[in-house]
This record gives C-alpha cells, structure tokens and sequence, in this order.
C-alpha cells in the first residue's frame, strides 16, 4: 500500500522545464567496490515538479561522499530519499530503486523507523530537542532499546565521546541543552544520531550555521566517523566538498552530471556544467 | 562555490595574472634573442640590455608570485582558474630561468671583449642550436598565451635536437682543444654557452608541458629520448 503510494506514476511532460535538456548525460568517472547506498534510475516528484531525474549513483560504504549542486537541483532531497524522509513531504513520490545494504528502502516490507535508525540524518540547523544534554543523547535509546539506568549512561558518555563534545560537556549533562553554542549543539546532534549507533549518516549542510572553528571540529568528527560508516553530505561550501569528501557528485537541476574522485572533480572536472559551477561562473 | 562578486574579483586577479605573465614571457624571450644576438656578433654593447631585462623579470616574477599567492589564499580557486594559477607559478621560474641565462651568456660575450678572429669559424653547431633553442622557447610561450595545448603536446620530441646538437658541439669543441687550434679558456667559454642553451631548451620544454596541463588537466610524463626512440 505505502510503496503504491510512494511509486506515483510519472506526471504529464508539461513538467519538464525546457532547459533540462540542456543537462548532458551523466558521467561517472568513480568504480564503487563496495556500495553502501545505490539508486538506480531514481525520481522524485513534489506533486509536478520532477525533482530528482533518473539518478544512478553508488555511495561507497566507509567513504565520504559530497552532494554538490545549486539550490533547488534536489541536493537535499536526494539525501532525504535515502532514509525516507520525503514520506513526511505530502504530494512526494518516488521511483526508480534506492538500495541500502542491497535492499530496496521502498520495498514492501521496510519499516521506516528501522531504516532511520540505520540511516541517520543531521539537518543543516542544529535541532536539539528542549531538554538536557543527557536527555538529548538519551532519547533515542529508550526509543529503540530497553536498557538499565548504568547502560543508557554508558550510551550517553560513548556517543558524546564519540562526538567529540564529552569533555565540553560532561559537567553540565543535566543542563539544558539550548545553553549550548552552535556547534556544541551540532555535535550533540550527531551524539544523538550516534547513540543508536546507525551504520550510516547523512548530513544535510551541517555546518552552514557554524563559524570556522566549530566546523573545522565537526569535519574532524566525520573523518573519524568515516572509518566504520558511510557518510554522504550536501554541502553548498565546494572548500569543505574538496576537504573531507573521497567522492563528490554534482548534481543539475535533478540530474547527475557527473560524479568522480574529488580531487578529480575540483581538479579537472569533464563535464563544462561542473566546471562552470565549481568556479562560480554560475549558480 | 564563489558569489557573483568574488567570481569578478577573482577575474579581475586572474586577467592582471594573464598580462604580467605575457609580458614576463615576452621579456624573458627578448632577453634570449639579444643575448644570443649579442654572442653572434661578440658585440659587448648589448649585456646592459640583457642585464636590465634580467633585473626586470626578476621584479615581475616576484609581482606575479604575490597575485598567485594572493589568488590562492583569497578565492580557493578551483578546476582551469587553480591550474592556470598554479602553472603561472611553475612557469614564472622557468621563464625566470631563461632570464638568468640569457644574462650568463651577455656575460660570456663580455669576456670575449669583442676579440676572437676566429669566432664564426669556431662556433660550429652553435649557431644552429641557438635558432633551435630559441625557436622552443617562442613555441613554448606561444602556446602559453594561446592557451594551445595540442601545439605543444610533442615538445618534448623538439628538444631531442637540441639536446643532440649540444653533444655535437660539445665533441666538435673537445676535439679543437685537443688538437691545439683552441684555447682551453676560449673552448671552456662556448662549452657554457652550449650548457646554457641546451638548459633553455630543457625550460622551454617545461614551459609546454605545464601548458598542456593548465588547458587540459592532463600531465605529460617525461620520457627519456632513448625510449621515445625505441617506441
């Protein structure tokens, strides 16, 4: 039923902005051993708009992986197709596959909440809920598991470790976590994400709101992260996509115009569209 | 991705890049052509030219090193806009260096104090290898300010005559000395103008193949001319 809900067939082609067609074929110049994330022939539409088009992408597991593009050209609407987060968007369908782990999340038999506990999401604005700090990392264990009072502290202290944020935090778990600066409150995001320990986090512009130095602890944050998960990130700031990311994909107006090794792509990029964005000659 | 603004202030930095570094070239080749016209001729008049060129592509040099340097730390230039930056960088010493031995030949010309009746005799592949090496560097600039990579994919091949000529002369020189018919102080001072011009060739080829790489993202490896030749 959900999945008939979700799999909406393709709108009239009155949709289509003309200058689409202007988008060349995608090009991916990357070979993905071990994909953590594949979409094949990925849509999704907001009621008409066809935001994302066709997409095929292969987001290598232990990797971080960069989502750039312009505003509007589906960034962030591809990274909330991936753990299901469109399904709150009314008028949004999906087609095409997304699989994570091999399995199509738009299967028949996935239960969102699981797939989120897996797949975690940090948004751009830090969105610490109004309780404590503990509170905060706690919250979500008690959601998933059922745990003794020793246990969730261990939780709560690993994943602030884990995050980065322990030391700054750990004598004023019991305060209020709106207290706390911004950075400090998007690295308790991430420890809230963590504590339920999901194999893979997706970050949606998570330090468009921080200053230079909490970003820079963040960053440092995803490379230790990136160890054991997968990371994808959308990002707007192309510095930050050259710095952490391993592969970056550059997406147009909802298509995937072409997708390599970062370095390859800030380099020498193939495709004149991503030549002419990354250089700010347009966007 | 940079704002609208800071796209012009970085084309406005890398237009300024784009003049300095022509006239860098132009005067490092000009400061070639007279030395080596100067050594011709053994006409002493020319070295002040070539001194003061010299001095001016060193000022300029440093000019365009501080807009690179001010490029890179400002803008966090990306794709053609961080090769084109990075290639002038690499590119203002090789012209720099044509420069420098452009004014070591002006000096070898000095020593011969215009005395040396047997000067044309005694040159032998020099004269050759001069238009040869010269014509590398004009190649090599021209395909820098063209933005012409294809012209300068093979340049590599070009300085294997040079290279050739340079052991010729180096041979026809030895073998003078040996025989008497050459001062050893006379022979030593064509053996570094020799030295000289085959190193001018080596920054021309330098020249063109960062050129290939600034237009085209491609890196042109270097490969020994025995194996070129074997290939």
């Amino acid at each position: 039923m959900l999945r008939s809900l979700l799999k909406g067939t393709a709108p009239p082609s009155t949709a289509v902005e003309p200058e689409v067609h202007r988008v060349p074929p995608p090009l991916t110049l990357v070979e993905i051993q071990d994909a953590a994330i594949e979409s094949r022939n990925l849509s999704v539409w907001y009621g008409r708009k066809h935001a994302i088009r066709e997409v095929d992408l292969k987001i290598q597991r232990r990797g971080i992986t960069a989502i750039i593009g312009p505003s509007g050209c589906g960034k962030s609407t591809y990274l909330r197709a991936i753990n299901r987060m469109n399904d709150t968007i009314r008028n949004c369908r999906t087609t095409g596959q997304l699989l994570v782990d091999g399995e199509d999340v738009y299967g028949p038999n996935v239960d969102p909440v699981l797939l989120r506990r897996k797949v975690g999401l940090i948004f751009q604005k830090p969105n610490p809920f109004p309780k404590t700090v503990y509170r905060n990392v706690a919250f979500g264990v008690q959601l998933h598991y059922r745990t003794t009072k020793e246990e969730l502290d261990g939780v709560v202290e690993a994943a602030l470790r884990e995050a980065n944020l322990w030391d700054e935090v750990k004598d004023r778990l019991h305060d209020s976590a709106l207290g706390l600066s911004g950075g400090q409150q998007q690295r308790l995001c991430i420890a809230r994400a963590l504590a339920i320990q999901p194999e893979m986090l997706l970050m949606d512009e998570p330090c468009s709101a921080l200053d230079p130095v909490a970003t820079a602890k963040i960053e440092d944050l995803m490379f230790e992260l990136k160890k054991q998960m997968t990371i994808v990130i959308v990002t707007h700031n192309m510095q930050q996509a050259a710095r952490i990311a391993d592969h970056t994909a550059f997406l147009y107006l909802g298509k995937l115009v072409e997708y390599s090794q970062t370095r390859e792509l800030f380099e020498r990029p193939t495709q004149e569209l991503t030549e002419n964005y990354i250089t700010g000659r347009f966007g | 991705m940079p704002q609208a603004a800071e796209r012009k202030a970085l084309e406005r930095g890398l237009r300024s890049l784009n003049e300095n570094m022509t006239t860098l070239a132009e005067l490092s080749e000009i400061a070639i052509r007279k030395a080596v016209d100067g050594f011709d001729r053994l006409d002493p008049g020319v070295a002040d030219d070539v001194f003061t060129l010299d001095q001016e592509i060193y000022a300029l040099q440093l000019e365009i090193e501080k807009t690179c340097v001010d490029l890179l730390a400002l803008h966090a230039p990306v794709a053609r806009d961080l090769r084109t930056i990075t290639t002038s960088l690499k590119i203002t010493t090789d012209l720099d260096r044509i420069g420098r031995y452009a004014k070591d030949i002006a000096e070898v010309t000095l020593q011969f104090r215009g005395r040396e009746p047997n000067h044309l005799r005694n040159t032998g592949s020099i004269p050759q290898m001069t238009e040869l090496a010269v014509r590398l560097v004009d190649k090599a600039i021209r395909a820098f300010v063209a933005r012409d990579a294809e012209s300068v994919r093979h340049i590599q091949e070009d300085d294997d005559a040079v290279d050739l000529l340079h052991d010729r002369a180096f041979q026809e020189l030895v073998d003078k000395m040996k025989s008497g018919a050459m001062a050893i102080e006379v022979g030593a001072r064509y053996i570094l103008v020799t030295r000289y011009l085959e190193r001018i060739a080596d920054h021309a080829v330098n020249i063109g193949q960062r050129v290939v790489y600034m237009v085209t993202g491609e890196t042109v490896p270097r490969v020994r001319a025995a194996e070129r030749s074997k290939a």
